[in-house]
């Protein structure tokens, strides 16, 4: 007997019990299914961040307080030594830097007559714009007399302005930040949200008018900013860029032993291969939780075969009465138990794909089903049938044939 | 008439020591080619385990067993397959056809296991089931069939790959008196065609319709060539 003939004698058996094959496929559909959507989620994640952080432009600096070693090793410090007078002497001081954007960011209540919001009020200087690659809506972004005369002038997020004034013109609106009054003089574009910050949620104002007007003064140093983010002249001077500001920012802080650095510098490299580890790792363990139920189907199949070895012990014992060898046995439980398997697979990757791309439609990741995801998971949940098959089969192919005729 | 079946001094026991039970002992008996024979006894004498030894499917404990000139003893599990497949015919009380499969498919299975080509086993199905008057009915499943057409199907499946022996174990168990006559009338037909018939049976009616009687007790032949007209009821109790 060929393998052909064993091939279609176990689709044949297969498919006398569409119900039970189906329930048997349907662990090892579950399994691939979830294997390849969560690789694909995974992945979809990957490169949504990945997106984000290319959008920074190549040549941004991110000057953030705290100390790199104090900061990983997750300490709660929170320094306040990183002021807007370092910002300055940053854009005055080294010459391999264009522009430098100051941000403090705390949350607020936003109010327009009725109205009530709870949005973020960053404060910060007119550099933000064009250090962020930020365009304006309607109105204008903040300029450097707003600065110095501490203007109430306020931009609004895309998104806040909805909210707040939904078909009203915004522009030249009063509205409340924690009860001081603004003026709205501008209106962003659609930014998205970035680094986890929602700048379409946001109001932007001057960092020196957040400072007098709405915090106070909360570092002894100056005006106390979140970071800072600078953009060298080209990639080339990044290096350059980051040296010098680690210089001025020791000379300034008196900072002697680097290993006591108040503040670090990430470019969007550093930041790249950050994201990269992170969601390098929540893949896997996302594929490794899915392989989870991968393997549980395939338990399913071996359960269901031994139950079906089980039942048909008369018809293993005829089998072999009219002349099917051992081999032949072993080869037809086998071949039906890896069919169910890759057949569970196939569909388990239909559904996969399709899960994958309506995820991509309801979220911002373009999820993709990626082509090693699919081959990995056709090929070893044939495995898996072929593994957890081996023992069932040789169960039903070692049988005596005159005790399986004599069941009943 | 050349012997087909030697069995010499064959002994199969079960279990060990105490708990021995000697389903065959010393048995010692010869079926000679287009012989048309029934084994009769009471329950529990070995008859089923004497066919199983002559089936193929078992091995005797102690004896000798010469099958169509070979030493059977010498034999592995794939080689008695073979000659199951190709030499015997096995007929069942319970017909055990294939649910699954239609009439056609069940008749045509053991040649699928004999490496018989597609088109040549369709072929020869459909003309052992013609062979037992089932020419109109090759596509039913089993549960479409009365129970005297399933055991028909079951003999076309047993005689499908022209075998030397047909071996039947109360074929008729199951069965009404007008189709055991009838399926004693394929049997015999069968036999006229050269095909060694042995069938254990309870009924002496059937028995009388072969040609003579092996009767066994406790395991042992007690004869090799009663005469069929010589069983009444008195003597199947004994
Ligand atoms: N696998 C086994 N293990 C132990 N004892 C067995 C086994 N198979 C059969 N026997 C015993 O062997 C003896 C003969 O059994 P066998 O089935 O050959 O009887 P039989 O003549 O066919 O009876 P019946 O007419 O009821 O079918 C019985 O005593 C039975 O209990
Ligand atoms: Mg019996």
């Amino acid at each position: 007997m060929d393998f052909g003939e064993s091939f279609q004698m176990a689709v044949k058996t297969l498919a006398a019990s569409k119900l039970r094959s189906g329930l048997t496929m349907l662990g090892i559909i579950i399994g691939n299914a979830s294997v390849i959507s969560m690789v694909g989620l995974g992945e979809g994640g990957r490169l949504y961040i990945n997106q984000q952080l290319q959008s920074l432009g190549p040549n941004i600096l991110f000057i953030v307080p705290g100390n790199r070693e104090t900061r990983r090793l997750g300490g709660l410090e929170t320094s306040r030594n990183l002021v807007l007078a370092d910002a300055e002497a940053i854009a005055q001081q080294v010459p391999s830097v264009v522009d430098v954007a100051a941000e403090n960011t705390t949350p607020g209540l936003i109010t327009f007559l009725n109205r009530n919001a709870n949005a973020s009020v960053i404060g910060t200087n007119p550099a933000f714009i064009t250090v962020r690659n930020f365009t304006t809506d309607q109105g204008r972004f903040l300029g450097d007399l707003d600065m110095q005369r501490n203007s109430a002038v306020a931009v609004l997020g895309n998104a806040l302005a909805e909210r707040l004034f939904e078909d009203q013109v915004a522009l030249g609106q009063s509205i409340r930040v924690n009860n001081v009054t603004f003026e709205v003089v501008g209106v962003l574009a659609v930014q998205g949200s970035n680094l986890g910050v929602n700048y379409d949620d946001a109001v932007i104002i001057p960092i020196t008018t957040q400072a007098s007007r709405l915090v106070g003064r909360t570092s002894p140093f100056g005006i106390e900013v979140s970071f800072i983010s600078a953009t060298a002249r080209d990639s080339e001077s990044l290096q350059t860029a980051e040296f010098q500001v680690t210089n001025l920012l020791r000379l300034r802080h008196g900072i002697v032993d680097p290993a006591e650095d108040d503040f670090f510098i990430q470019n969007q490299d550093t930041l790249l291969s950050i994201a990269d580890t992170i969601t390098g790792a929540l893949t896997l363990m996302l594929a490794a939780i899915a392989s989870i139920s991968l393997l549980v189907g395939g338990i399913g199949i071996m359960n269901i075969m031994l139950v079906s070895v089980r039942e048909r012990t008369q018809e293993i014992g005829l089998r072999k009465a009219i002349g099917a060898s051992q081999q032949d046995i072993l080869l037809q439980f086998l071949i039906e138990a890896v069919i169910l398997s890759a057949a569970g697979g196939v569909i388990g990757t239909l559904v996969g794909v399709s899960g994958i791309s309506l995820l991509s439609l309801l979220t911002p990741f373009e999820a993709t089903a990626s082509g090693a995801a699919i081959v990995l998971a056709v090929g070893v949940s044939g495995s898996i049938g072929l593994f957890f098959g081996v023992i069932p089969a040789r169960q039903a192919a070692k049988l005596d044939p005159i005790v399986a005729l004599r069941s009943i | 008439m050349s012997a087909l079946i030697t069995l010499q001094n064959i002994a199969k026991v079960y279990g060990s020591d105490n708990t021995e039970v000697k389903a065959l002992w010393d048995v010692n008996l010869t079926i000679t080619q287009g012989d048309y024979c029934s084994i009769m006894g009471p329950s529990g004498s070995g008859k089923s385990t004497a066919m199983n030894v002559i089936g193929c499917l078992d091995r005797p404990t102690q004896g000798q067993y010469l099958f169509d000139g070979q030493d059977v003893a010498q034999l592995d599990d794939d080689a008695l397959a073979i000659i199951r497949n190709r030499k015997i015919g096995f007929v069942f009380q319970q017909f055990h056809l294939l649910p699954q499969l239609s009439a056609l498919d069940n008749v045509a299975l053991p040649m699928v296991y004999g490496g018989v080509p597609p088109a040549e086993r369709r072929q020869r199905a459909a003309e052992a089931l013609q062979r037992v008057g089932l020419a109109n009915r090759l596509t039913n499943k089993p549960s479409q069939l009365s129970g005297g057409q399933q055991q028909r199907v079951a003999i076309a499946r047993a005689i499908v790959n022209r075998p030397l022996l047909l071996l039947a174990d109360e074929p008729t168990g199951a069965l009404d008196t007008t189709t055991t006559e009838e399926v004693m009338a394929i049997f015999a037909e069968l036999n006229q065609g050269g095909i060694t018939v042995v069938m254990v049976t309870h009924e002496p009616a059937v028995a009388r319709l072969t040609q003579r009687v092996v009767w066994f007790r406790d395991g042992q032949v007690i004869h090799t060539h009663m005469d069929p007209e010589e069983i009444s009821y008195g003597t199947l109790v004994g």
